[in-house]
This record gives C-alpha cells, sequence and structure tokens, in this order.
C-alpha cells in the first residue's frame, strides 16, 4: 500500500516538473498573437456592432467531482504548500532558489527537445540543444543559464500536450487532479508522456528520494512563481470558473503558439 | 530629501495636466497607451507615495491615471453579455459602478506586487476600430506577454481587455457571470458582485 501512494505522489510530482516548464520564460517567442481575430460576436446578441466575447463552453460533465477536488487542493494549498513555501523561501536566498530552479529546468530539455522536433520546429530544439549543453557544462549542472545571459539563447518551450494539439487532438473533458490542478484528457495524457522524456524518471533512485526531488522541484518552482492561484481566489466570483477558464484559455494559447509558428516554415 | 520630494510631486502633477494635451487624435494605439502606463510605473515607484498612510492618494492617483484610458462601461458591457441587454439603462449604470469597483481592485492589486518590472512594446495591430497592443513585462528574468486590447472612441483608444499569456480578463469575468447566471438572477449577480467589493474593502 505504502509503495503505491509512493508511486502515485510520485507521478503528480513529476507531472508538475512539466509544469515548471511551461512557466519559466514562458514567453520566449516574440511572436505576437492575433487577439483581435478571435470569435468576438456573440450567436444571443444581434446588434453586431456591439461585438462581445462568445464564451465556448468548456465541456465539464464532472463538474461536482472537480468542484470537489478544487476544494481539496484549495485547501492543500493554503494549509500545506503556502506554509512550506514561505518557510523555504525565508530560508534559502532568492538567488538560491533560482538557482535549483534552473537546475530543475535544465534536467526537463529533453521534453522541450523531443517536443519541439515532433512539431517540426527544428530551430527551436536546436536552441533547446545548445541551451542544454551550454548550461550544463559552463552552467555547472544548469544551475546557472549562461545560455541566456551570455549568448542571449531564450527559452524554447515545448511539451507533449501541447504537441498532441499540434496535430488536432481534441482536448476531452475538463478534470481537476489532485495536488496537481485543472487539467483535460490531453493535457493530462501530455503530462505522462512528459514524464516519460524525462530522464530523472529513469534515475535509479529510491521512492523516498524521488518523492522528495519532485518535492523540492514543486515547492521551489512555487517559491518563484507569482501567486497566481491567490490572485484568482482573490479576484473572482467563482474561482472554479475562473481557474477552469484560465487553465484552458492558457493552454489553448500554448498550442496556438505552435501552429502559428508552423506557417512561418 | 524634501526637496526631492517636492520635485517628484511636481513632476507629477506636472505629467496629470499635461497629459490629455499629450493625446493628439489620430496617433497610433501604442503613443496614446505608452504615456499612461508610463505615469502608472512613475506613480508605482515613486518612494512618497509609500507606507499606508499613503495608500489612498497612490490608489486615487492610479485610479484617475487609468480612468482616462481605461474604459469600464465597455468592460462592464462585455463581460455580461447579453444581459446587458435585458436591464434597463439605471441598472447598467449601477451595474458598471460595481464593475469598476472590481476591476479597480484587481488591477490595482496586481500593480500594488509591482517590483520594477518593465514594459517593452513589441508590437501593435489595428483593425476596423479595434486595437491589439501587444507588450513584454520582464519580471526577475521571466518575460510574460500582455496585450491591450482597445477601442476607439472619438479618436480616443481605449483599453477594454487585457489578455496575459492567452488569458483574457473580460472573458474570465464572462464565464464566471454566465456559470453565476445560470443559477442566479440578475439581482442575485449583483449580489454576488457586491459581497466580493464589499471583501476587498474590510482587508
Amino acid at each position: 500500500m505504502k509503495k503505491i501512494i509512493l508511486l502515485f505522489m510520485l507521478i503528480v510530482f513529476a507531472a508538475t516538473s512539466a509544469f515548471a516548464a511551461d512557466d519559466t520564460g514562458g514567453a520566449s517567442q516574440n511572436d505576437t498573437p492575433n487577439l483581435l481575430e478571435e470569435n468576438y460576436l456573440d450567436d444571443d446578441y444581434e446588434d453586431t456592432r456591439e461585438e462581445l466575447y462568445t464564451i465556448e463552453e468548456i465541456y465539464d460533465p464532472l463538474e461536482p467531482v472537480n468542484r470537489v477536488l478544487f476544494q481539496f487542493n484549495d485547501k492543500l494549498y493554503f494549509w500545506v504548500l503556502k506554509p512550506v513555501k514561505i518557510g523555504y523561501s525565508y530560508v534559502l536566498p532568492a538567488e538560491v532558489r533560482e538557482s535549483f530552479g534552473n537546475f530543475f529546468n535544465n534536467l526537463s530539455a529533453p521534453i522541450r527537445l523531443i517536443n519541439n522536433l515532433l512539431q517540426g520546429r527544428f530551430q527551436d530544439a536546436g536552441v533547446v540543444f545548445s541551451r542544454f549543453l551550454i548550461n550544463s557544462t559552463v552552467g555547472v549542472y544548469g544551475l546557472a543559464d549562461v545560455a541566456l545571459q551570455e549568448y542571449n539563447l531564450e527559452p524554447r518551450i515545448a511539451d507533449f500536450g501541447q504537441t498532441l494539439g499540434f496535430y488536432g487532438i481534441g482536448e476531452g473533458l475538463y478534470l481537476v487532479w489532485p495536488l496537481l490542478g485543472p487539467s483535460n484528457i490531453r493535457h493530462s495524457a501530455g503530462l505522462v508522456g512528459d514524464l516519460l522524456a524525462s530522464p530523472v524518471t529513469y534515475l535509479d533512485m529510491t521512492s523516498n528520494q524521488s518523492v522528495l526531488y519532485y518535492s523540492v522541484n514543486r515547492i521551489n518552482n512555487l517559491s518563484l512563481s507569482p501567486g497566481v492561484y491567490e490572485e484568482i481566489k482573490k479576484f473572482s466570483l467563482d474561482p472554479y470558473v475562473a481557474a477552469r477558464q484560465s487553465f484552458f484559455d492558457f493552454r489553448r494559447n500554448v498550442v496556438k503558439r505552435a501552429t502559428n509558428e508552423e506557417t512561418d516554415f | 530629501m524634501l526637496c526631492l520630494r517636492t520635485f517628484t510631486a511636481a513632476i507629477a502633477v506636472f505629467f496629470l495636466f499635461q497629459a490629455p494635451a499629450v493625446f493628439a487624435d489620430a496617433e497610433s494605439p501604442t503613443a496614446q497607451l505608452k504615456p499612461t502606463l508610463q505615469r502608472l510605473v512613475d506613480i508605482l515607484s515613486d518612494r512618497s507615495l509609500e507606507g499606508k498612510d499613503n495608500k489612498k492618494k497612490r490608489r486615487d492617483l492610479i485610479m484617475s491615471t487609468i480612468s482616462e484610458r481605461f474604459d469600464f462601461r465597455e468592460m462592464s458591457k462585455r463581460v455580461l453579455g447579453s444581459t446587458w441587454r435585458d436591464i434597463s439603462e439605471e441598472e447598467r449604470d449601477a451595474f458598471t459602478v460595481q464593475m469598476t469597483k472590481l476591476l479597480e481592485n484587481n488591477y490595482i492589486g496586481q500593480l500594488e506586487n509591482y517590483s520594477g518590472e518593465t514594459v517593452e512594446y513589441v508590437g501593435e495591430r489595428v483593425r476596423e476600430g479595434r486595437a491589439q497592443v501587444s507588450t513584454l513585462i520582464e519580471s526577475q528574468g521571466n518575460k510574460y506577454p500582455v496585450h491591450y486590447i482597445m477601442n476607439m472612441d472619438d479618436d480616443k483608444w481605449m483599453v477594454y481587455d487585457i489578455n496575459i499569456e492567452g488569458v483574457s480578463l473580460i472573458r474570465n469575468y464572462r464565464a464566471e457571470f454566465k456559470s453565476i447566471l445560470r443559477r442566479e438572477n440578475y439581482e442575485g449577480l449583483l449580489q454576488v458582485l457586491e459581497e466580493k467589493n464589499s471583501s476587498f474593502e474590510q482587508s
């Protein structure tokens, strides 16, 4: 039983490292998406001068269950993750945490390499490879992002969920995972792919070591990113809907970035 | 020190009164947005406005700055969608007041986390009286794309949506309102909105 729990934690925490790959340096490409082309017309609004956003229904048949899990994650955040994050940030100075962040991020380079290749973004794949080589050597095990600072090589993010979207696979129903948060079928499948592409998965670690690794990764990442969840909660009238909408819009944007780039070739 | 403070205050006042003249008509949306964002950065990095005692003063300054460039009525309309059509003009005004409070708290809340971020203007699109100004906010080594969506209103480009990494402020509230309106009527929604706003006043 203990083994199963550990394995579950392992998978869940491993998946969060993929989130880390998402979040850091998310805006490396200076392309500007055309948001004006988005469908602004509302079906039930007749006056076409008064263009309004269309809210595409997010397929969420599991909403009652998802809401319970959302509550669970909420408590987990405020009772566990946040206090741990505060203590962790207090003990370790920001520079050290940033170095750790670089280290974790560097280890997930294979995920970005494979997915850039799968999406035909060969130039980006080359950048990912160069960054990995430079940072693993000159950057001392990836602790420093020398590639960015000295060679101005910006991160090129890519993940399996994005690749699946790139090939036109649908999002599927909305899911809230305990510990992990918002997801959908396609995104979840992508996380499993990312896990398989991560070298950490193949390290000969005991289950305790793995849990430690992924926990530190998660907390470290949390300590560096702005408190998005707290903001969402504070300013929304229905945080569940706000988180769901933000997740979909964010992931759609990630996929859109991949497909837009294809047309550049 | 006092001298410096007077100087910054003088500059702030100068910009405050100069502002309308700067917005000459037929200017590009970026040219119109830039001074507003610059003034926000100035207010946020103004040392003399820091601290609890100056909180209200700072908020008022921020608010008067953004209301020149942000169209809160347009935002309220878009957030409410088709329900906007069904309510009376008085109700629309009352709703706009509440929605402005919420957006103001949200936006100022984000701004109050400001710590020396820089704004880079990376692109502009104009199409049929609407415009998109794309910026990159650099914060602690990370760059976040922020897009301002604007409407032409009497030669003035007015912001009606902010899009960060694909997440639209207005679409997000719209989704929430739609979900609430499925369970409640308009009065119920207004009540939820008012309760949310009073929660900011307590803290």
